[in-house]
């Protein structure tokens, strides 16, 4: 977790997001991510269910880990500063898995002169686990302060 | 034998509902995803922010549910058990902080459904869009989700 403020002018083009590590995935997290969130889809929490749904075992909601991408972000950038979140799940987060938010950024735009509108930036954001293998991809905009 | 959906349900339009944000659901939301910044949780850093108040996380108007208007009205209305649905895509645009006592309106409908060929078979794709407004009629947040249903 970090603090300090984060300038626009401080963020270039292909500057890399400190990468987050959240896990591993254990059961208790997606008991108390169902209660927190209001999802209560058994296959997150019966292996026998998520099992006959042809799944294998029980693994993460996909919010679940869109949550640490988002948390990524805003360590970096500063909570509040969000505009736009977009993920795909793009591979399962199973119990015991490892998972690592990273990011950089691909395009940054300055506020329009006279003060109109945001500094903005965008972040293509990814997590992967402990195989390297993609479980979320998307991409994030973030409104940044300028120093001057 | 491949299970069919309900394409009907396409430009279907949720009846509205609102939410009051709690205090402690923020903090539930944020410790649940392990995400311990003050911001969330100190309500003297609330205080002193520029917002006032503690903020909820991005993803938190994912917990705004409703039985009439959520995911089990939707997979009813699709005809779809909830063991063949997967969480496709997610998206969510921010204009205004959402703060504790904040009461907001939800609108939901549903956009788009479409099928494609997936790695494990043929797979359906359902695009709901929840809009949440304040009581200025401000848009606060607008929801994309995307349900993935194994055909």
């Amino acid at each position: 977790m970090k603090y300090a403020k984060v300038y626009f002018d401080d963020i270039e083009i292909g500057h890399e997001m400190p990468s987050l590590a959240k896990g591993p995935i254990r059961q208790i997290q997606l008991t108390r991510y169902a209660g927190a969130s209001g999802d209560f889809n058994p296959i997150h929490q019966d292996p026998a269910f998520a099992k006959a749904a042809g799944m294998g075992d029980v693994f993460a909601h996909g919010m679940l880990s869109m949550g640490f991408v988002a948390q990524a972000v805003t360590d970096w950038l500063g909570v509040g500063t969000i505009q736009k979140l977009g993920v795909r799940f793009a591979g399962l987060v199973r119990l015991g898995d490892v998972i690592s938010c990273r990011g950089r950024i691909v395009g940054k735009w300055p506020a329009k002169e006279g003060g109109q509108g945001q500094n903005l930036v965008d972040v293509e954001v990814w997590a992967e686990n402990q195989k390297g293998e993609k479980v979320v991809t998307g991409r994030a905009t973030a409104a940044l302060v300028s120093r001057w | 034998m491949p299970i069919q959906v309900n394409t009907a349900v396409k430009g279907k339009e949720y009846p509205p509902f609102a939410v009051t944000v709690e205090r402690g659901k923020i903090k539930e939301f944020a410790r649940a995803i392990g995400d311990l910044s003050p911001f969330y949780l100190d309500d003297a850093v609330g205080r002193a922010s520029e917002w006032g108040d503690i903020i909820a996380p991005p993803t938190f108007p994912v917990t705004f549910r409703h039985e009439a208007a959520g995911s089990e009205a939707l997979l009813a209305d699709l005809g779809v058990d909830i063991s063949r649905v997967l969480h496709g895509e997610q998206e969510f645009e921010h204009f205004k902080p959402i703060r504790p006592g904040d009461t907001l309106l939800v609108r939901s409908r549903v956009t788009d459904i479409y099928e494609k060929a997936g790695r494990s078979g043929p797979m359906a794709f359902v695009v709901r869009e929840s809009t949440i407004t304040d009581g200025e009629n401000d848009i606060v947040a607008v929801m994309r989700h995307i349900t993935v249903v194994r055909l």
